[in-house]
């Protein structure tokens, strides 16, 4: 077990994180067209514990499922980038076994975005480097971009490329200079879960989006607004929509997928729910009497559309079941408690410590006002998930610098940065970023890569909270290795001057999610 | 009678004559914004002839008062209070426009002190309680729109601004309306209007800002699906500035018809 417990100032444990993730090595690797059934409820191990599954559509027959078979040239599946045991997600040592078992021959490493450029030769590991360093996958977008429509949409800003560690933005093929021109960033697949909640239209969606007064995206079905909360740039409206498309780029599929098979795998990710279900430290996490929004029911039973940020329906509800525990002298009853407070502790950091949320766009910018104090919740107030309610893109500094992780640059300096990073300028005409001005770097535009706005320059959509454990690393771009790394980025980012107990505490609730 | 105390009876005394003094008057000047942070919530000042005047505090969303941005200078336009709040002099109504360039120098967060207190904000700095807190499973309803044979909308800009975040609710309301009332004629007319500071100079917009807000207004409810038979778009050469609500001149007019 990479999971170490370590006592820390009293009664207070920590959850030792893994160096690289957790659900790797051991943990089941589910390949397409296996023909496997899938249970109704699963547990998956992870360094952390265990998480758990839960299909509310009963167990489910995989064998020509939309979702497990093979449906492009590449030979994979749904499920080869969003496996049960990485909370329908994927985990980089999740990746590292299947490179290691398979000598780099699974369709998970397909040169089309499994490497870092398809140029590159096959099967050595430095061509999927990224893959196998921090879980990415390469996403490449038309430059400049194209409406819904497929009209031109004429950008705010000029997109320069800076530095190209991996070749493709500056590739005569692939690159922003080819005969279609594209741009390269690389990006973590999301949770194919809980997706009732990721979707849900029932607060905050409108015609046009809070963020930025644009209007919405529409369900192409329906023509009704959607939530916008999808992917880390919100590009694709819907379940159908972004399956469609993966099949067309993921699985190098040539021809549309069928009405039938759209369907099927929209009402599969509907009806699956999923979150650490027991923990190292804390024992159960789904226990009669326990915290009652812990575990892959509670996500089950949720009410999704709700803002969480108030106390009559916390983001996370945890209640005051583990708040103070008592000691038995028996040292396993006791470590266990402990932990449990230390977890409820952390459920206060995240909820209640205040701090000044300062030069954020789409959080700074809604009418609010620069700075704001209030406290993590604020931005990660989807009640159960912990996403923003709706069109949920912003600029925590995940990608933009000065904020996003670099390695420093120094003649002694051991380490290379492995992102791309791009330079935006933007236009006489354009409002410039409201806090970084007219010229931003980053190593991924994000949502300003589909709508070519300035104030959307480095706007990633905000993911849910759930899994953890199970699919480090984390960040669209994979940048923080483990839950302690999370944590003091957004110490850092926003000068939050957390405790060290603060920070145990809140990696530890992060841990049980 | 100690000399300390009659000497802050004293200063008092100068104090409220000098606030009385300028109740009424309005301000208009281009300042750094200050914040305060407070036991509660932070509130917002401005310094102006050295002079600290109070803007509002942090509220929600659904507040009256769009707090600036640090980083930025803003505009301040408003009516000087005989009230003082935060340290500084009550400005009320008050608008702040955040000027869309950056400024290095406003930077400015003042440490909570015990003896300013804010008390009467519905929304916490945490998670929302009392009216605000709503528990899962209650849902506000909305009120059935009544539909007239014209409804007029006013869309509301800060200095030298388009539209932003603040602005699709108007979007939504005037979206929504429309659909509902099956409009057949819709009539947009964009204004500019600079502003004349306390200080006697003049801040103008930039050229073409009342076409640009029409258009932008315009394109922006057709882009969102928005069918209407006839579509009327115009606006008005830039008025005039005098110091007094010359942000009532920054906006958009939409008519909605039947």
């Amino acid at each position: 077990m990479g999971c170490l417990l370590a006592v820390l100032s009293g009664a207070a444990l920590a959850a030792d994180p893994p160096a690289a993730g957790s659900s790797g090595r051991g943990a089941p690797w589910w390949s397409p067209g296996s023909g496997e059934v899938l249970p109704a409820a699963a547990a998956y191990p992870n360094d952390y514990g265990a998480l758990g599954i839960v299909n509310t559509g009963g167990p489910v027959a995989t064998q020509g499922h939309p979702f497990f078979e093979p449906l492009g040239k590449n030979g994979r599946a749904c499920v080869t980038c969003h496996q049960p045991a990485s909370a329908m997600s994927l985990s980089v040592a999740a990746v590292r076994a299947q490179w290691e078992a398979t000598q780099g021959r699974d369709p998970l490493f397909a040169a089309i975005d499994g490497m870092n450029c398809p140029h590159l030769p096959a099967a050595d590991p430095a061509s999927h480097s990224l893959l196998l360093s921090r879980g990415l996958f390469r996403v490449f977008l038309p430059w400049p971009p194209r409406a819904a429509d497929g009209s031109r949409i004429e950008p705010q800003f000029d997109l320069e490329v800076v530095r190209d560690p991996t070749g493709c933005n500056t590739h005569p093929e692939h690159g922003l200079h080819s005969a279609n021109p594209q741009v390269s960033v690389y990006r973590r697949p999301r949770m194919a879960a809980n997706l009732r909640y990721v979707t849900s239209a029932r607060f905050g969606v409108g015609r046009f989006i809070g963020k930025n007064a644009t209007p919405s995206a529409v369900d192409p079905l329906t023509n009704q607004p959607v939530n916008m909360n999808m992917m880390a740039d919100a590009r694709e409206p819907t379940l159908r929509t972004q399956a469609a498309s993966a099949a067309a780029t993921h699985l190098q599929r040539d021809d549309a997928l069928t009405e039938a098979q759209l369907a099927a795998i929209q009402e599969f990710e509907l009806q699956l729910y999923a979150a650490q279900d027991s923990h190292v430290g804390a024992g159960s996490l789904a226990e009669p009497g326990g915290p009652s929004g812990l575990g892959a029911r509670a996500m089950a039973r949720g009410e999704d559309g709700v803002l969480g940020n108030n106390d009559g329906s916390f983001v996370f509800p945890v209640e005051d079941v583990w708040r103070s525990l008592p000691r038995t002298g028996k040292p396993d009853v006791d470590a266990k408690n402990a932990f449990r407070e230390s977890v409820t502790r952390g459920h206060d950091v995240f909820f209640f410590r205040t701090f000044w949320i300062k030069d954020a766009t789409h959080i700074n910018t809604v009418g609010m006002g620069n700075p704001l104090k209030r406290t993590c919740a604020t931005c990660h107030g989807g009640h159960m998930t912990g996403m923003d309610s709706a069109n949920g893109w912003m600029d925590l500094g995940t990608t933009n610098l000065p904020w996003a992780v670099e390695p420093p640059v120094s003649p002694w300096a051991q380490g290379k940065p492995e992102l791309p990073l791009f330079k935006l300028t933007c236009k006489a005409n354009a409002e410039p970023h409201a806090f970084l001005g007219r010229v931003v770097y980053t190593q991924d535009p994000g949502r300003a890569l589909i709508t070519g706005r300035c104030d959307d320059i480095g706007a990633i959509v905000i993911q849910q909270m759930r899994g953890l454990a199970a699919r480090a690393p984390y960040m669209s771009n994979g940048s923080l290795a483990t839950l302690r790394e999370v944590v003091d980025f957004y110490d850092r980012r926003f000068n939050m001057k957390l405790t060290e107990r603060e920070r145990v505490d809140l990696t530890n609730f992060l841990s049980t999610l | 009678m100690p000399k300390t105390v009659i000497r802050a009876i004293a200063l008092s005394l100068v104090a409220t004559t000098a606030l009385a003094e300028g109740t009424g008057k309005t301000l208009s000047f281009k300042a750094c914004p200050i914040v305060r942070d407070t036991s509660t919530v932070p509130c917002w000042l401005a310094e102006h002839e050295g002079e600290l005047y109070y803007l509002g505090i942090q509220t929600d969303l659904q507040g009256t008062f769009t707090p600036p941005y640090l980083g930025h200078q803003a505009l301040v336009e408003g009516e000087v209070t005989g009230r003082r709040l935060c340290g500084g002099i009550v400005l009320e109504p008050v608008r702040a426009s955040t000027l869309p360039e950056l400024d290095s120098n406003c930077n400015a967060i003042l440490p909570a002190e015990d003896r300013y207190q804010i008390d009467f904000n519905p929304r916490p700095p945490g998670p929302s309680v009392g009216r605000y807190q709503r528990p899962a499973g209650q849902r506000q309803r909305r009120a059935p729109l009544e539909v007239t044979a014209r409804q007029e909308f006013q869309v509301q800009f800060e200095f030298d601004g388009r539209v932003k975040a603040r602005n699709a609710g108007d979007l939504n309301r005037i979206f929504n309306y429309a659909q509902t009332a099956k409009a057949s004629r819709i009539s947009i007319v964009g204004r500019q209007g600079g502003a004349l500071l306390s200080n006697g100079q003049r801040m103008d917009e930039r050229p073409e800002l009342a076409k640009i807000r029409a258009e932008e207004v315009a394109g922006l409810l057709r882009q969102a699906g928005l069918e209407v038979r006839e579509w009327s778009v115009s606006w008005n050469p830039p008025a005039v500035p005098d110091g007094k609500e010359d942000w009532a001149d920054r906006r958009v007019t939409v008519v909605v018809e039947q």
